[in-house]
């Protein structure tokens, strides 16, 4: 079986080699002006290496999803720089942080957010039909990335007649297709009952010990806490403490 | 492939809307051919009754006469001209033509009278003329035991000079040589009726007008016009044009019916201009439904717009996306109304709609509304349910490709 580690090729040669995948620099978002601003994000600085399992924790509010949606180049920030691959994504023009997104970021979202007219495997192979990528190849990574996620069987089905748990693994798979250099989860795990949960988070788990994928969850799932290799927890939209484990 | 599948599959997303938008579409295009086929036929009616009647689909004249008539203005060497216009595969029939504005004197009256001179066989065959004769017989060039030539007259000047047939007509005019010319014709046959072109007019054969007129006849015959009929009316303005071309060296100008006729070609442009209005309220009220649809379907799809850009595709591939969605939606609607309204248009090319009253058109009587089926009846509803369709896309196509992916993910 060819896993996506072997079929992964570097995109430079500097970012595949540099161990740094994100670097946030005094990144801040404030939203409203004057009685009503609100700092959902104050000078986070932050820097996230290579195969790193890292869950950003805090309660509702305290900035974990704009720090995502600012890393993800889905959000500008107020202030402060993000390099993803020693680029900086916030001086970026719409089709150039498209471009950026779809080679670099792979997004799991907490409510799936598959196309509901795609099948599983079309959901899957459309990020790689953006890249350009041939039809032999695509149809060889969708059955590897569709067995590494436990998805056989269900090529063909919509998103609307698959479980919780099978969507958000089509959404995982989806994420991964395109070989990021890393993978932003918002609450994966929030709409799915526990023991789904649980089999996700373990498939993911795998998938960054053997593929040395970068994984970043938004999150208050103990699940998720107990696994990830560092905790940066969030209160207010500051970083108030940064773990890591062995 | 991927992307055509996705296009589909979202205009099937809610069919019911989607077939409602087709029929309207559909319906829009079955309106808009129907009027043009009712008109493009109205008119070509008209301009095969004319054109085959007198005009001929191209005439050729010395230049300026067509502006400013002279009996001087002639064409030289016919004889030429004629074989280069029949050598060509698109001339059905030419003929040629002198006008002699003279006095006509029968019994007791004097009228004027406008006398041509035709090549009896070849007008024959290029107008209806021959079929008009109402009393008598089709003119020939010979001449009577006599020694006289023979005429055509005009049904409402044969009334006023109380000419018919084989009475003596006689001629005055001036000849080209600046003498009077003066001949007496015995009357063959009257033609047309009180509202036909030829009512005041009397027609001699060609060889018979050379000599009343002093004019060039044999191999140095001479004529004012050159009347040609196509295969089809509407070969006319690039023929002309190819032929003069090839008549730059010659005094000659080359002028298809629409130059003749001017006044009625311009009528008749202004009258369409104004059925252009019609259809154009008719692809208003499409569009606003069409603008309906595209609009409900992009804003219950924002949230998935917002998952298209922010898993990598390009707002210009988004814009794409809607505007194919569209031009799919506006193919199937051509095709729909293409179905309905081909057999519609056949019928009314074939049979046409009974007129109440019958129109009496210069001696020829309209009595059905006949239809068209031409490639232009059937492209430019085409193109304007296209053009429509996508020109109400693009607010909406636009929006969809500017809006920020995470307000896109963040609607409900």
């Amino acid at each position: 079986m060819t896993t996506l580690a072997q079929n992964k090729k570097p995109k430079n040669d500097d970012s595949a080699n540099s161990a740094t995948v994100i670097e946030t620099k005094a990144l801040c978002r404030h939203f409203g002006q004057g009685d009503t601003l609100v700092k959902a994000l104050t000078n986070a600085n932050l820097t996230i290496e290579r195969g790193e399992f890292t869950a950003i924790i805090g309660p509702s509010g305290s900035g974990k999803s704009t720090l995502l949606q600012l890393i993800g180049g889905l959000d500008s920030p107020t202030s402060g720089d993000v390099l993803l691959d020693n680029r900086h994504i916030s001086q970026m023009t719409g089709s150039e942080l498209s471009d950026f997104r779809r080679d670099h970021i792979g997004f799991i979202f907490q409510a799936y957010n598959l196309i509901p007219v795609l099948s599983a495997k079309e959901n899957i192979e459309y990020i790689m039909l953006l890249q350009g990528i041939s039809a032999h190849e695509r149809a060889k990574r969708v059955t590897t990335i569709m067995h590494a996620v436990g998805l056989e069987g269900l090529e063909d089905r919509r998103p609307a007649e698959l479980s919780g748990g099978q969507q958000q693994r089509v959404a995982v798979a989806r994420a991964m297709v395109s070989e990021p250099s890393i993978i932003l989860a918002d609450e994966p795990t929030a709409n799915l009952d526990s023991k789904t949960g649980i089999e996700l988070l373990d498939m993911m788990k795998t998938l960054n010990e053997q593929q040395n994928m970068t994984f970043v969850f938004s999150t208050h799932d103990p699940k998720i806490m107990e696994r990830a290799k560092r905790i940066i927890r969030l209160v207010d939209g500051c970083v108030v403490d940064d773990e890591r484990r062995n | 492939m991927l992307i055509i599948k996705l296009a589909f599959r979202n205009i099937l997303r809610n069919r019911r809307r989607s077939l409602l938008t087709l029929l309207s579409m559909g319906g829009g295009f079955f309106l808009l051919c129907l009027t043009l086929s009712m008109s493009e036929g109205s008119y070509s009616n008209i301009i095969n009754i004319f054109t085959q009647d007198h005009t001929g689909h191209v005439q050729i004249h010395h230049t300026n006469y067509l502006e400013r008539p002279s009996l001087y203005k002639t064409i030289d060497k016919l004889d030429t001209i004629l074989a280069k216009i029949e050598n060509n595969p698109q001339v059905v029939g030419v003929t040629p033509r002198i006008y002699g504005p003279s006095l006509a004197y029968g019994k007791n009256k004097t009228f004027p009278a406008q006398v041509i001179g035709i090549d009896t066989e070849r007008e024959a065959q290029t107008t209806r003329l021959k079929s008009k004769v109402k009393l008598g017989q089709y003119l020939t060039s010979n001449m009577t035991k006599d020694g006289y030539f023979e005429a055509m007259v005009g049904y409402s000047l044969a009334n006023n000079l109380a000419l018919t047939v084989g009475d003596e007509l006689v001629l005055i005019s001036q000849g080209i040589d600046g003498s009077i010319a003066n001949d007496i014709f015995i009357v063959k046959a009257i033609v047309g009726d009180a509202n036909s072109y030829e009512k005041m007019n009397v027609y001699l054969s060609l060889p018979a007008m050379q000599q009343f007129l002093a004019m060039g006849q044999g191999e140095q015959s001479q004529a004012h016009e050159l009347a040609i009929i196509l295969e089809h009316q509407q070969l006319a303005q690039s023929f002309a044009k190819s032929l003069q071309q090839q008549l730059l060296a010659s005094e000659l100008t080359v002028a298809p019916w629409q130059v003749v006729e001017s006044s009625f070609y311009n009528s008749m442009q202004a009258d369409k201009k104004g059925s252009y209005v019609s259809m154009g309220i008719i692809i208003f009220i499409v569009s606003i439904g069409v603008l309906n649809t595209i609009l409900m379907g992009t804003l219950e799809r924002t949230r998935e717009f917002g998952v298209l850009k922010a898993i990598g595709t390009r707002p210009m591939s988004v814009f794409n996306l809607i505007l194919l969605e569209s031009f799919i939606l506006a193919m199937f609607s051509c095709l729909l109304g293409l179905l309905l309204s081909l057999p519609v248009c056949y019928w009314l090319a074939t049979s046409g709609i009974p007129m109440p009253e019958p129109i009496d058109m210069g001696g020829i009587i309209f009595d059905t509304m006949l239809g068209e089926i031409s490639w232009y009846v059937v492209l430019l509803p085409s193109g304007v349910v296209i053009a429509s369709t996508l020109l109400v896309s693009f607010i909406p196509a636009m929006r969809a490709a500017q809006i920020s992916p995470l307000k896109a993910l963040q609607a409900s």
